[in-house]
Protein backbone atom coordinates (compact mmCIF):
# COMPACT_ATOMS: atom_id res chain seq x y z
CA UNK A 1 0.00 0.00 0.00
CA UNK A 2 1.18 3.63 -0.70
CA UNK A 3 0.72 5.83 1.76
CA UNK A 4 -0.97 9.14 0.75
CA UNK A 5 1.53 11.45 2.12
CA UNK A 6 -0.14 14.24 3.16
CA UNK A 7 1.42 16.45 4.91
CA UNK A 8 1.90 16.35 8.35
CA UNK A 9 0.85 19.83 9.20
CA UNK A 10 -2.14 19.29 7.53
CA UNK A 11 -2.89 16.75 9.68
CA UNK A 12 -2.36 17.72 12.78
CA UNK A 13 -3.99 21.53 11.69
CA UNK A 14 -6.87 20.14 10.69
CA UNK A 15 -7.32 17.81 13.58
CA UNK A 16 -6.60 21.32 15.64
CA UNK A 17 -9.80 23.01 13.63
CA UNK A 18 -12.15 20.13 14.54
CA UNK A 19 -11.17 20.46 18.61
CA UNK A 20 -11.81 24.18 18.40
CA UNK A 21 -15.19 23.55 16.41
CA UNK A 22 -15.92 20.69 18.58
CA UNK A 23 -15.15 23.20 21.61
CA UNK A 24 -17.54 25.63 20.26
CA UNK A 25 -20.46 23.78 18.59
CA UNK A 26 -20.99 20.99 21.14
CA UNK A 27 -21.86 23.33 23.82
CA UNK A 28 -24.83 24.02 22.07
CA UNK A 29 -26.46 20.62 21.61
CA UNK A 30 -28.46 19.23 24.40
CA UNK A 31 -31.80 17.73 25.50
CA UNK A 32 -33.05 21.41 26.01
CA UNK A 33 -33.23 24.36 23.45
CA UNK A 34 -31.46 27.38 24.44
CA UNK A 35 -33.44 30.41 24.51
CA UNK A 36 -30.40 33.28 22.86
CA UNK A 37 -31.58 36.22 24.16
CA UNK A 38 -31.39 34.65 27.69
CA UNK A 39 -28.01 33.73 26.56
CA UNK A 40 -27.08 36.60 25.21
CA UNK A 41 -27.92 39.11 28.24
CA UNK A 42 -25.84 35.94 30.42
CA UNK A 43 -29.16 35.76 32.21
CA UNK A 44 -30.56 32.14 34.34
CA UNK A 45 -30.79 29.78 33.95
CA UNK A 46 -29.94 29.27 30.38
CA UNK A 47 -26.43 31.49 30.53
CA UNK A 48 -25.69 28.55 33.46
CA UNK A 49 -26.91 25.79 31.65
CA UNK A 50 -24.76 26.52 28.70
CA UNK A 51 -21.19 27.68 30.20
CA UNK A 52 -21.42 25.76 33.76
CA UNK A 53 -22.83 22.56 32.26
CA UNK A 54 -22.40 21.95 28.76
CA UNK A 55 -19.69 23.61 28.44
CA UNK A 56 -17.52 22.19 31.56
CA UNK A 57 -18.82 19.06 29.95
CA UNK A 58 -17.94 19.39 26.44
CA UNK A 59 -14.10 20.56 27.26
CA UNK A 60 -13.88 17.65 30.00
CA UNK A 61 -14.82 15.21 27.12
CA UNK A 62 -12.71 16.71 24.35
CA UNK A 63 -9.34 16.43 27.12
CA UNK A 64 -10.60 13.06 28.48
CA UNK A 65 -11.15 11.89 25.13
CA UNK A 66 -7.65 13.61 24.53
CA UNK A 67 -5.43 11.88 27.29
CA UNK A 68 -6.89 8.45 26.52
CA UNK A 69 -6.29 8.27 23.16
CA UNK A 70 -3.02 9.64 23.24
CA UNK A 71 -2.07 7.58 26.62
CA UNK A 72 -3.24 4.70 23.90
CA UNK A 73 -0.88 5.46 21.00
CA UNK A 74 1.97 5.32 23.91
CA UNK A 75 1.12 2.43 25.25
CA UNK A 76 1.02 0.77 22.20
CA UNK A 77 4.09 2.00 20.88
CA UNK A 78 6.30 1.71 23.87
CA UNK A 79 4.29 -2.10 24.80
CA UNK A 80 4.60 -2.62 20.42
CA UNK A 81 1.86 -4.26 21.53
CA UNK A 82 -1.27 -3.16 18.96
CA UNK A 83 -4.14 -4.28 21.60
CA UNK A 84 -2.45 -1.99 24.51
CA UNK A 85 -4.81 0.95 26.17
CA UNK A 86 -4.36 2.90 28.79
CA UNK A 87 -6.18 0.32 31.12
CA UNK A 88 -3.64 -2.36 30.23
CA UNK A 89 -0.48 -1.45 32.98
CA UNK A 90 -3.50 -1.29 35.69
CA UNK A 91 -3.30 1.86 36.53
CA UNK A 92 -6.37 2.73 35.58
CA UNK A 93 -7.97 -0.05 37.50
CA UNK A 94 -6.40 0.70 40.13
CA UNK A 95 -8.15 4.36 39.90
CA UNK A 96 -11.72 2.81 39.82
CA UNK A 97 -10.70 0.48 42.62
CA UNK A 98 -9.64 3.59 45.29
CA UNK A 99 -13.06 4.94 43.39
CA UNK A 100 -15.35 2.20 43.51
CA UNK A 101 -14.06 2.13 47.64
CA UNK A 102 -15.16 5.47 48.02
CA UNK A 103 -18.75 4.95 46.64
CA UNK A 104 -18.73 2.01 48.71
CA UNK A 105 -17.75 3.89 52.08
CA UNK A 106 -19.67 6.72 51.52
CA UNK A 107 -16.57 9.03 51.31
CA UNK A 108 -18.31 12.56 49.55
CA UNK A 109 -14.65 14.24 50.60
CA UNK A 110 -11.87 13.33 51.52
CA UNK A 111 -9.83 16.47 52.90
CA UNK A 112 -11.87 19.03 51.46
CA UNK A 113 -11.88 17.39 47.85
CA UNK A 114 -14.54 15.43 46.35
CA UNK A 115 -13.38 11.36 47.31
CA UNK A 116 -14.49 9.32 44.24
CA UNK A 117 -11.67 12.22 42.69
CA UNK A 118 -9.49 11.35 45.86
CA UNK A 119 -10.10 7.68 46.37
CA UNK A 120 -8.98 7.11 42.42
CA UNK A 121 -5.66 9.00 42.64
CA UNK A 122 -4.36 7.50 45.41
CA UNK A 123 -5.98 3.54 44.26
CA UNK A 124 -3.69 4.90 40.75
CA UNK A 125 -0.74 5.80 42.55
CA UNK A 126 -0.38 2.76 45.11
CA UNK A 127 -0.63 0.54 41.68
CA UNK A 128 1.54 2.97 39.94
CA UNK A 129 4.21 1.61 42.76
CA UNK A 130 3.24 -1.96 43.23
CA UNK A 131 3.40 -2.90 39.19
CA UNK A 132 7.06 -0.61 39.26
CA UNK A 133 8.23 -2.65 41.65
CA UNK A 134 7.05 -5.59 40.35
CA UNK A 135 8.26 -5.20 36.70
CA UNK A 136 12.04 -4.53 37.81
CA UNK A 137 14.28 -7.28 38.07
CA UNK A 138 18.10 -6.21 39.10
CA UNK A 139 17.49 -2.98 37.98
CA UNK A 140 16.36 -3.50 34.78
CA UNK A 141 12.85 -2.52 33.20
CA UNK A 142 11.58 -3.61 29.83
CA UNK A 143 7.92 -3.32 28.18
CA UNK A 144 7.38 -7.26 28.54
CA UNK A 145 8.17 -7.31 32.25
CA UNK A 146 5.92 -4.20 32.45
CA UNK A 147 3.63 -5.73 30.32
CA UNK A 148 3.56 -8.87 32.60
CA UNK A 149 2.42 -7.05 36.00
CA UNK A 150 0.26 -4.47 34.18
CA UNK A 151 -1.87 -7.00 33.22
CA UNK A 152 -1.56 -9.22 36.63
CA UNK A 153 -1.98 -6.22 38.79
CA UNK A 154 -4.90 -5.57 36.55
CA UNK A 155 -7.14 -8.72 36.93
CA UNK A 156 -6.09 -8.51 40.60
CA UNK A 157 -7.91 -5.23 40.92
CA UNK A 158 -10.73 -6.33 38.88
CA UNK A 159 -11.17 -9.32 41.27
CA UNK A 160 -11.55 -6.77 44.34
CA UNK A 161 -13.45 -4.26 42.54
CA UNK A 162 -16.28 -7.32 42.09
CA UNK A 163 -15.59 -8.03 45.58
CA UNK A 164 -16.47 -5.20 46.92
CA UNK A 165 -19.59 -4.39 44.39
CA UNK A 166 -20.68 -7.20 45.47
CA UNK A 167 -20.65 -7.01 49.54
CA UNK A 168 -22.35 -3.18 49.21
CA UNK A 169 -25.79 -2.02 49.93
CA UNK A 170 -28.65 -1.55 46.74
CA UNK A 171 -27.82 2.20 46.69
CA UNK A 172 -24.05 1.94 46.40
CA UNK A 173 -23.85 -0.92 44.43
CA UNK A 174 -26.08 0.92 41.66
CA UNK A 175 -23.59 4.12 41.88
CA UNK A 176 -20.71 1.36 41.05
CA UNK A 177 -22.27 -0.31 38.52
CA UNK A 178 -23.37 3.90 36.86
CA UNK A 179 -19.79 4.47 37.89
CA UNK A 180 -17.94 1.88 35.91
CA UNK A 181 -19.43 2.03 32.71
CA UNK A 182 -17.65 5.49 32.77
CA UNK A 183 -19.58 9.00 31.62
CA UNK A 184 -19.06 12.54 31.10
CA UNK A 185 -20.54 14.99 33.78
CA UNK A 186 -20.06 18.91 34.48
CA UNK A 187 -17.53 19.09 36.96
CA UNK A 188 -16.81 21.67 39.32
CA UNK A 189 -14.34 24.90 37.41
CA UNK A 190 -11.02 24.53 39.77
CA UNK A 191 -10.92 20.60 39.08
CA UNK A 192 -11.68 20.95 35.82
CA UNK A 193 -9.48 23.85 35.62
CA UNK A 194 -6.72 21.47 37.01
CA UNK A 195 -7.33 18.66 35.03
CA UNK A 196 -6.96 20.96 31.40
CA UNK A 197 -3.41 22.11 32.48
CA UNK A 198 -1.91 18.47 34.30
CA UNK A 199 -3.16 16.97 30.92
CA UNK A 200 -1.80 19.18 28.51
CA UNK A 201 1.26 19.43 30.20
CA UNK A 202 1.92 15.65 30.56
CA UNK A 203 0.58 15.23 27.01
CA UNK A 204 3.12 18.27 25.04
CA UNK A 205 5.79 16.38 27.58
CA UNK A 206 5.00 12.84 25.61
CA UNK A 207 4.48 14.14 22.23
CA UNK A 208 7.83 15.91 22.57
CA UNK A 209 9.62 12.60 22.89
CA UNK A 210 7.98 11.35 19.97
CA UNK A 211 10.70 10.34 17.86
CA UNK A 212 11.73 7.98 21.56
CA UNK A 213 8.48 6.33 20.87
CA UNK A 214 9.12 5.50 17.15
CA UNK A 215 12.84 3.97 18.13
CA UNK A 216 10.80 1.77 21.26
CA UNK A 217 8.11 0.71 18.68
CA UNK A 218 11.14 -0.89 16.69
CA UNK A 219 12.58 -2.57 19.45
CA UNK A 220 14.07 -1.57 22.94
CA UNK A 221 17.64 -2.68 21.38
CA UNK A 222 17.41 -0.94 18.56
CA UNK A 223 16.29 2.24 20.44
CA UNK A 224 19.34 1.36 22.92
CA UNK A 225 21.44 1.67 19.71
CA UNK A 226 20.26 4.52 18.05
CA UNK A 227 21.52 6.44 21.55
CA UNK A 228 17.99 6.19 23.35
CA UNK A 229 17.98 6.18 27.23
CA UNK A 230 15.28 3.30 26.75
CA UNK A 231 15.18 2.71 30.78
CA UNK A 232 14.31 6.41 31.34
CA UNK A 233 11.98 6.16 28.17
CA UNK A 234 9.91 3.68 29.84
CA UNK A 235 9.90 4.97 33.23
CA UNK A 236 8.60 8.59 31.69
CA UNK A 237 5.98 6.49 29.35
CA UNK A 238 4.49 4.44 32.04
CA UNK A 239 4.58 7.38 34.31
CA UNK A 240 2.79 9.77 32.00
CA UNK A 241 0.50 7.75 30.30
CA UNK A 242 -0.50 6.83 34.44
CA UNK A 243 -1.30 9.74 35.44
CA UNK A 244 -3.25 11.13 31.90
CA UNK A 245 -5.18 7.69 32.41
CA UNK A 246 -5.66 7.81 36.53
CA UNK A 247 -6.63 11.83 36.28
CA UNK A 248 -9.36 10.49 33.32
CA UNK A 249 -10.76 7.52 35.11
CA UNK A 250 -10.97 9.81 38.25
CA UNK A 251 -13.07 11.97 36.79
CA UNK A 252 -14.75 10.20 34.21
CA UNK A 253 -14.68 6.85 35.07
CA UNK A 254 -13.36 3.92 32.99
CA UNK A 255 -14.70 4.85 29.62
CA UNK A 256 -13.74 2.43 27.23
CA UNK A 257 -12.15 1.57 23.92
CA UNK A 258 -11.47 5.59 22.99
CA UNK A 259 -7.86 4.82 23.95
CA UNK A 260 -8.00 1.66 21.58
CA UNK A 261 -9.90 2.75 18.74
CA UNK A 262 -8.30 6.21 18.23
CA UNK A 263 -4.89 5.49 17.50
CA UNK A 264 -5.75 2.18 15.41
CA UNK A 265 -8.12 3.66 13.58
CA UNK A 266 -5.41 6.66 12.59
CA UNK A 267 -2.34 4.38 12.04
CA UNK A 268 -4.02 2.90 9.61
CA UNK A 269 -4.72 6.20 7.83
CA UNK A 270 -1.86 8.53 8.83
CA UNK A 271 0.82 5.69 9.67
CA UNK A 272 2.78 5.15 12.62
CA UNK A 273 5.22 8.35 12.70
CA UNK A 274 4.43 8.93 16.54
CA UNK A 275 5.03 12.31 15.38
CA UNK A 276 2.13 13.33 13.63
CA UNK A 277 -0.35 10.42 15.06
CA UNK A 278 0.12 10.87 18.54
CA UNK A 279 -0.75 14.71 18.49
CA UNK A 280 -3.53 13.73 16.03
CA UNK A 281 -4.83 11.25 18.29
CA UNK A 282 -5.37 13.58 21.54
CA UNK A 283 -7.36 16.27 18.93
CA UNK A 284 -8.90 13.63 17.26
CA UNK A 285 -9.58 11.22 20.52
CA UNK A 286 -11.20 14.59 21.83
CA UNK A 287 -13.46 15.34 19.24
CA UNK A 288 -14.81 11.80 19.19
CA UNK A 289 -15.35 11.66 23.06
CA UNK A 290 -17.43 14.69 23.23
CA UNK A 291 -19.42 14.14 20.21
CA UNK A 292 -20.55 10.85 22.08
CA UNK A 293 -21.46 12.77 24.71
CA UNK A 294 -23.21 14.75 22.97
CA UNK A 295 -24.95 12.59 21.17
CA UNK A 296 -26.15 10.55 24.23
CA UNK A 297 -27.98 13.43 25.73
CA UNK A 298 -29.31 14.53 22.07
CA UNK A 299 -31.02 10.88 20.92
CA UNK A 300 -33.29 9.98 24.10
CA UNK A 301 -33.76 13.35 25.25
CA UNK A 302 -34.26 13.70 28.26
CA UNK A 303 -32.77 10.42 28.74
CA UNK A 304 -29.31 10.12 28.57
CA UNK A 305 -26.59 7.44 27.74
CA UNK A 306 -24.14 7.43 29.30
CA UNK A 307 -20.44 8.42 26.91
CA UNK A 308 -18.92 4.95 28.16
CA UNK A 309 -21.60 3.11 26.85
CA UNK A 310 -21.41 5.03 23.46
CA UNK A 311 -17.83 4.37 23.35
CA UNK A 312 -18.51 0.65 23.87
CA UNK A 313 -20.65 0.24 20.92
CA UNK A 314 -18.30 2.03 18.70
CA UNK A 315 -15.24 0.10 20.02
CA UNK A 316 -16.59 -3.17 20.35
CA UNK A 317 -17.78 -3.88 16.34
CA UNK A 318 -14.21 -1.74 15.19
CA UNK A 319 -12.15 -3.91 17.13
CA UNK A 320 -13.75 -7.13 15.95
CA UNK A 321 -13.12 -5.16 12.44
CA UNK A 322 -9.49 -4.54 13.56
CA UNK A 323 -8.98 -8.60 14.10
CA UNK A 324 -10.63 -9.59 10.89
CA UNK A 325 -8.52 -7.20 8.54
CA UNK A 326 -5.49 -8.87 10.51
CA UNK A 327 -4.52 -5.77 12.72
CA UNK A 328 -3.95 -2.18 11.79
CA UNK A 329 -0.41 -2.28 12.56
CA UNK B 1 50.23 0.50 12.39
CA UNK B 2 47.43 2.42 13.78
CA UNK B 3 45.70 1.98 16.75
CA UNK B 4 42.63 -0.30 16.99
CA UNK B 5 39.50 1.13 17.02
CA UNK B 6 37.43 -1.54 18.80
CA UNK B 7 39.44 -3.37 21.60
CA UNK B 8 37.78 -6.18 23.79
CA UNK B 9 39.70 -7.42 26.60
CA UNK B 10 38.94 -10.41 28.10
CA UNK B 11 35.36 -10.42 27.92
CA UNK B 12 33.02 -13.00 29.49
CA UNK B 13 29.48 -13.40 30.05
CA UNK B 14 27.38 -16.00 31.80
CA UNK B 15 23.49 -16.42 32.10
CA UNK B 16 22.30 -15.38 34.38
CA UNK B 17 22.52 -18.41 37.53
CA UNK B 18 23.30 -20.15 34.70
CA UNK B 19 26.59 -21.72 32.29
CA UNK B 20 29.10 -19.74 30.87
CA UNK B 21 28.53 -18.13 27.29
CA UNK B 22 31.90 -16.67 26.62
CA UNK B 23 35.18 -16.52 28.73
CA UNK B 24 37.93 -14.27 28.45
CA UNK B 25 37.39 -13.13 25.01
CA UNK B 26 39.76 -10.76 23.48
CA UNK B 27 39.95 -9.02 19.93
CA UNK B 28 40.98 -5.94 18.00
CA UNK B 29 39.76 -4.52 15.04
CA UNK B 30 41.07 -1.44 13.32
CA UNK B 31 39.57 1.05 10.97
CA UNK B 32 39.21 -1.06 7.30
CA UNK B 33 39.15 -4.02 8.69
CA UNK B 34 35.47 -6.21 7.48
CA UNK B 35 35.53 -9.43 10.19
CA UNK B 36 33.02 -12.08 9.54
CA UNK B 37 32.68 -13.97 13.11
CA UNK B 38 31.59 -17.12 12.67
CA UNK B 39 31.14 -20.52 14.71
CA UNK B 40 28.07 -22.85 15.25
CA UNK B 41 24.61 -22.62 16.78
CA UNK B 42 25.44 -20.51 20.52
CA UNK B 43 29.14 -19.81 20.36
CA UNK B 44 27.90 -16.54 21.44
CA UNK B 45 28.48 -14.72 18.23
CA UNK B 46 25.37 -12.26 18.75
CA UNK B 47 26.43 -12.00 22.59
CA UNK B 48 29.81 -11.00 21.47
CA UNK B 49 28.14 -8.48 19.47
CA UNK B 50 25.49 -7.31 22.09
CA UNK B 51 28.18 -6.85 24.43
CA UNK B 52 30.29 -4.43 22.28
CA UNK B 53 27.00 -2.28 21.39
CA UNK B 54 26.46 -2.24 25.30
CA UNK B 55 22.83 -3.91 25.02
CA UNK B 56 24.65 -6.81 28.06
CA UNK B 57 26.90 -5.54 30.30
CA UNK B 58 30.15 -8.44 30.41
CA UNK B 59 30.41 -10.49 33.57
CA UNK B 60 34.13 -9.19 33.10
CA UNK B 61 36.56 -7.73 30.83
CA UNK B 62 36.02 -4.93 29.02
CA UNK B 63 34.95 -3.15 25.66
CA UNK B 64 36.86 0.08 24.59
CA UNK B 65 35.99 2.12 21.49
CA UNK B 66 38.69 4.82 19.78
CA UNK B 67 40.70 4.46 23.30
CA UNK B 68 37.29 5.12 25.80
CA UNK B 69 35.73 2.62 28.01
CA UNK B 70 32.24 2.02 26.09
CA UNK B 71 30.62 2.68 29.62
CA UNK B 72 32.29 6.29 29.53
CA UNK B 73 30.17 7.39 26.17
CA UNK B 74 27.50 9.33 26.47
CA UNK B 75 24.81 7.70 24.93
CA UNK B 76 24.33 9.64 21.52
CA UNK B 77 28.21 10.12 21.01
CA UNK B 78 28.41 6.32 21.00
CA UNK B 79 25.54 5.60 18.80
CA UNK B 80 27.05 8.00 15.87
CA UNK B 81 30.37 6.15 16.73
CA UNK B 82 28.41 2.60 16.48
CA UNK B 83 25.69 0.97 14.47
CA UNK B 84 24.28 -2.04 15.04
CA UNK B 85 21.71 -4.46 13.43
CA UNK B 86 19.98 -6.62 15.51
CA UNK B 87 19.39 -10.39 14.24
CA UNK B 88 15.39 -10.19 14.46
CA UNK B 89 13.29 -6.98 14.44
CA UNK B 90 9.79 -5.92 13.80
CA UNK B 91 8.09 -6.38 10.61
CA UNK B 92 4.52 -5.79 11.26
CA UNK B 93 4.86 -1.71 11.54
CA UNK B 94 2.64 0.80 9.63
CA UNK B 95 5.80 2.68 8.92
CA UNK B 96 7.42 4.18 5.86
CA UNK B 97 10.67 2.38 4.88
CA UNK B 98 11.86 6.03 4.67
CA UNK B 99 10.92 6.45 8.00
CA UNK B 100 12.85 3.74 9.49
CA UNK B 101 15.67 4.65 7.69
CA UNK B 102 15.48 8.14 9.03
CA UNK B 103 15.27 6.60 12.36
CA UNK B 104 19.70 5.92 11.63
CA UNK B 105 19.76 9.95 11.87
CA UNK B 106 17.58 10.07 15.78
CA UNK B 107 21.90 10.81 17.11
CA UNK B 108 23.06 13.28 14.67
CA UNK B 109 19.19 14.88 14.25
CA UNK B 110 18.90 17.63 17.17
CA UNK B 111 15.27 18.74 15.82
CA UNK B 112 11.92 17.45 15.68
CA UNK B 113 12.08 16.36 12.31
CA UNK B 114 14.85 15.57 10.35
CA UNK B 115 16.76 18.29 7.90
CA UNK B 116 17.43 18.10 4.32
CA UNK B 117 20.79 17.22 5.03
CA UNK B 118 19.38 14.04 7.10
CA UNK B 119 16.95 12.64 4.30
CA UNK B 120 19.69 13.29 1.75
CA UNK B 121 21.84 10.45 3.92
CA UNK B 122 19.51 8.31 4.25
CA UNK B 123 18.46 8.78 0.57
CA UNK B 124 22.11 7.93 -0.22
CA UNK B 125 21.52 5.06 1.99
CA UNK B 126 19.09 3.45 0.68
CA UNK B 127 20.17 3.74 -2.78
CA UNK B 128 23.27 1.66 -1.76
CA UNK B 129 21.10 -0.91 -0.09
CA UNK B 130 18.91 -0.62 -3.30
CA UNK B 131 15.57 0.10 -1.11
CA UNK B 132 15.07 3.12 -2.53
CA UNK B 133 12.44 2.27 -5.02
CA UNK B 134 9.62 1.10 -2.10
CA UNK B 135 11.20 4.32 0.17
CA UNK B 136 7.56 5.14 0.69
CA UNK B 137 6.00 1.86 1.32
CA UNK B 138 5.00 0.45 4.74
CA UNK B 139 7.39 -1.73 6.49
CA UNK B 140 4.51 -4.50 6.79
CA UNK B 141 3.49 -4.66 2.87
CA UNK B 142 7.73 -5.28 2.90
CA UNK B 143 8.96 -8.87 2.26
CA UNK B 144 11.30 -10.35 4.73
CA UNK B 145 14.47 -10.09 2.71
CA UNK B 146 13.43 -6.20 1.49
CA UNK B 147 12.74 -5.10 5.16
CA UNK B 148 16.67 -6.53 5.78
CA UNK B 149 17.80 -4.10 3.53
CA UNK B 150 15.29 -0.98 5.09
CA UNK B 151 17.25 -1.64 8.46
CA UNK B 152 20.54 -2.19 7.10
CA UNK B 153 20.51 0.96 5.58
CA UNK B 154 18.84 2.71 8.34
CA UNK B 155 22.53 1.70 10.05
CA UNK B 156 24.09 2.90 6.84
CA UNK B 157 22.84 6.20 7.83
CA UNK B 158 23.66 6.50 11.06
CA UNK B 159 27.14 7.02 9.53
CA UNK B 160 29.10 4.88 12.42
CA UNK B 161 32.67 4.63 12.45
CA UNK B 162 31.95 0.67 14.09
CA UNK B 163 29.35 -1.47 12.06
CA UNK B 164 28.18 -4.45 13.65
CA UNK B 165 26.10 -6.50 12.19
CA UNK B 166 24.39 -9.56 12.84
CA UNK B 167 23.47 -11.93 10.39
CA UNK B 168 22.76 -9.17 7.78
CA UNK B 169 22.54 -11.33 5.06
CA UNK B 170 19.32 -13.11 6.56
CA UNK B 171 16.50 -13.26 4.13
CA UNK B 172 18.43 -11.66 1.45
CA UNK B 173 18.42 -13.69 -1.82
CA UNK B 174 21.50 -14.72 -3.29
CA UNK B 175 22.00 -11.32 -5.62
CA UNK B 176 21.17 -9.18 -2.65
CA UNK B 177 23.42 -11.18 -0.04
CA UNK B 178 26.49 -10.11 -2.93
CA UNK B 179 24.92 -6.83 -2.81
CA UNK B 180 24.70 -6.48 1.44
CA UNK B 181 28.78 -7.75 1.74
CA UNK B 182 30.05 -5.36 -1.01
CA UNK B 183 28.71 -2.47 0.31
CA UNK B 184 29.97 -3.49 3.82
CA UNK B 185 32.89 -4.10 1.90
CA UNK B 186 32.34 -0.38 0.57
CA UNK B 187 31.91 0.85 4.11
CA UNK B 188 35.38 -1.08 5.46
CA UNK B 189 37.26 0.50 2.17
CA UNK B 190 36.09 4.29 3.59
CA UNK B 191 37.45 3.50 6.97
CA UNK B 192 35.09 2.35 9.17
CA UNK B 193 35.43 -1.17 11.16
CA UNK B 194 32.99 -4.08 10.53
CA UNK B 195 32.05 -7.15 11.87
CA UNK B 196 29.38 -9.15 10.49
CA UNK B 197 27.93 -12.32 12.04
CA UNK B 198 27.33 -14.74 9.01
CA UNK B 199 26.83 -18.68 8.42
CA UNK B 200 27.85 -18.34 4.97
CA UNK B 201 31.79 -19.06 4.99
CA UNK B 202 31.91 -18.32 1.55
CA UNK B 203 30.65 -15.02 1.20
CA UNK B 204 32.85 -14.49 4.16
CA UNK B 205 36.16 -15.70 2.11
CA UNK B 206 35.03 -13.62 -0.58
CA UNK B 207 34.38 -10.28 1.07
CA UNK B 208 35.71 -10.66 4.60
CA UNK B 209 38.82 -9.41 5.39
CA UNK B 210 39.83 -11.66 8.49
CA UNK B 211 37.54 -14.69 10.16
CA UNK B 212 36.91 -14.76 13.78
CA UNK B 213 35.49 -18.25 14.49
CA UNK B 214 34.14 -18.58 18.40
CA UNK B 215 33.97 -22.36 19.70
CA UNK B 216 34.23 -23.17 22.87
CA UNK B 217 33.11 -20.15 24.99
CA UNK B 218 36.57 -18.05 23.29
CA UNK B 219 38.01 -17.29 20.03
CA UNK B 220 38.93 -20.46 18.38
CA UNK B 221 40.79 -19.14 15.22
CA UNK B 222 41.60 -15.34 13.87
CA UNK B 223 43.05 -15.50 10.97
CA UNK B 224 43.42 -12.80 7.85
CA UNK B 225 41.15 -14.22 5.02
CA UNK B 226 44.37 -14.57 2.88
CA UNK B 227 45.53 -17.20 5.03
CA UNK B 228 42.83 -18.94 5.76
CA UNK B 229 42.64 -19.63 1.98
CA UNK B 230 45.91 -21.59 2.18
CA UNK B 231 44.84 -23.71 5.35
CA UNK B 232 41.62 -25.28 5.44
CA UNK B 233 41.83 -26.82 9.32
CA UNK B 234 39.66 -23.46 10.46
CA UNK B 235 36.64 -24.98 9.13
CA UNK B 236 36.92 -27.87 11.39
CA UNK B 237 35.44 -25.60 13.72
CA UNK B 238 31.78 -25.72 11.96
CA UNK B 239 31.41 -29.30 10.32
CA UNK B 240 33.52 -32.05 9.16
CA UNK B 241 31.64 -31.91 5.97
CA UNK B 242 33.50 -28.96 4.30
CA UNK B 243 36.53 -28.81 2.89
CA UNK B 244 38.82 -25.84 0.64
CA UNK B 245 38.33 -26.49 -3.38
CA UNK B 246 40.95 -24.72 -5.66
CA UNK B 247 40.39 -23.83 -8.87
CA UNK B 248 42.20 -21.31 -11.35
CA UNK B 249 40.19 -18.36 -10.18
CA UNK B 250 40.88 -18.81 -6.89
CA UNK B 251 39.35 -21.19 -3.55
CA UNK B 252 36.02 -21.85 -2.39
CA UNK B 253 35.09 -24.07 0.44
CA UNK B 254 32.76 -27.30 -0.88
CA UNK B 255 30.20 -29.35 1.09
CA UNK B 256 30.42 -33.22 0.70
Amino acid sequence: MLMRRIPAAAWIGGSAALFILAACLLPFVGPTTLDWGLVLRREEPDWSILVDLRLSRTLLGLFAGGALALAGALFQSMLRDALATPYTLGVSTGASLGAVLAIAFNWHTIAGVGGIWAGALAGAAFILFVVMGAATRHGQLSSSSLLLAGIAINSVCGAMILLVHGLTGISQSFAISRWLIGSLDAVERPTLLIYIVVVSVTSLLVVRQARRWNLLSVSESWAATRGADVRGALMQGYLAGSVLAAMTVALTGPIGFVGLVVPHLLRGRLGGDDRVLMPCAFLLGGVLLAGCDALGRAVLAPAEIPAGAITAFIGGPHLIWVVRRGGTR
Amino acid sequence: MTAPLLTVRHVGWRVPDGPDILQRVSLDVSGGEFVAVMGRNGAGKSTLLDIIAGLRSPSEGTVTIEGRVLEEWDRHERARAMAHLPQVLRGDLSVRAEAIVLMGRYPNAASWFESDEDVRIAHEAMVRCECFDFRHRTLATLSGGERQRVYLAACLAQQARLLLLDEPATFLDVDQQLQCFSVVREQAERGAACLAVTHDVNLALTFCTRLVVLADRGVARDVRTADALEDPSWLRAFSARLDLERGPSGAWVRYF
